[in-house]
């Protein structure tokens, strides 16, 4: 994986107004921290950032106030607008193995049935300057009842599995939402209703407790 | 129609409309959500009504999640009533959503049955909502 640069600036102001002050500026409040070191308090530029983030356990070199390697450990966003307000940085270091989480992604149509994905990432262990951007699944031609656990995945090379080899990542279970659609089709709204005073009667029977 | 079993007051005040919601805001369990964009009171029949427009659009296959629940309420005192004589009788059963909430999620289908399937339960609604789509591999 590729480095992003990134030029980094040193934060004084620490606190919700120096925080909001620096967001105003369309830059990112940033801690780094790792290998045991103090943690260091860091403003990024906010559009590059986002950018950077958009690749999955992206590889930051910062450059300016500190010169280091870092990974994100947490990101902060707004939940409705989606800006990053605050994140954590992971020092790291050339050849140091470290634990990180990679998507998984599927690939293909399944034959029968519906496709339930329990885990959408997976823990692995991996050179930092080499974080695979994710796993594929080939689910092409998986009949139902087929499952696939984390033990079954194919890993990029370098790569070793950390989470259990047992935990379940897919399953492809019967269709399901079937027999309430044709159940309400025939009964339409006027069950709606029925049900919603029924409803009302026991809500009613219950005060009478 | 969901409705508590057993609730211990069964007339409580009007719960807080401010602020956003604190989780519950990401799609977690599916692949896409209908995130609220404004806070409203959402009653158990609009819960109802949205998954019924949802799994009907779908129709075979996929899976739906619920993830706010009707838990709070609401009384209502009878028209032309003059005022006092206390707390009126529970009317509605609501739950408190506020912006940022993933209310509804939904999975195993394509994305344009998906959206569409999610865009008739926004119209069930009573607040401004989107349809969001869970981000792979999110930090």
């Amino acid at each position: 994986m590729s480095e992003v640069v990134i030029a980094a600036e040193s934060r004084t102001g620490f606190g919700k107004g120096a925080a909001r002050k620096i967001r105003r500026e369309h830059k990112v409040p940033v801690v780094l921290y790792g290998h045991g070191t103090d943690p260091r308090h860091l403003s990024l530029p906010g559009h590059e950032l986002l950018l950077a983030l958009r690749t999955p356990n992206v590889l930051i070199r910062l450059e300016g106030a500190v010169t280091e390697l870092a990974i994100p450990k947490g990101v902060q966003r707004d939940p409705i607008k989606g800006f990053l307000e605050h994140v954590d940085l992971l020092l790291v270091k050339r050849g140091e193995k470290v634990t990180v989480d990679i998507p998984v992604t599927v690939v293909g149509e399944v034959a029968d049935g519906i496709l339930d994905q329990q885990m959408v990432s997976v823990s692995v262990e991996t050179e930092a300057t080499h974080i695979p951007e994710g796993v594929e699944v080939d689910v092409a031609g998986l009949e139902v009842g087929a499952q696939i656990s984390a033990g079954d995945l194919k890993l990029p090379k370098g790569t070793t599995l950390v989470a259990d080899p047992e935990a379940l990542v897919l399953i492809v279970s019967g269709a399901q939402a079937a027999e309430p659609v044709e159940g309400e089709a025939a009964e339409g709204e006027a069950a709606e209703t029925a049900e919603g005073e029924s409803a009302e009667a026991a809500a009613e029977g219950e005060s009478a407790e | 129609m969901l409705i508590p079993r057993r609730v211990k007051h069964r007339k409580q005040h009007r719960p807080d409309r401010s602020g956003a919601a604190k989780g519950g805001t990401r799609v977690v369990f599916g692949e896409y959500g209908i995130q609220a964009l404004e806070h409203s009171y959402v009653t158990n029949r609009q819960i109802e009504s949205a998954r019924i427009a949802m799994t009907r659009h779908i129709k075979r296959g996929g899976k739906v999640w619920i993830n706010i629940y009707p838990d709070r309420p609401l009384t209502k005192k009878p028209a032309e009533t003059r005022m006092g004589s206390g707390k009126g009788s529970p009317e509605w059963w609501i739950a408190n959503v506020k912006p940022g909430r993933v209310m509804f999620e939904l999975s195993g289908v394509a994305e344009p049955v998906a959206r569409e399937a999610l865009k008739r339960a926004i119209h069930k609604l009573p607040m401004k909502c989107k349809v969001v789509k869970r981000e792979v591999g999110e930090a």
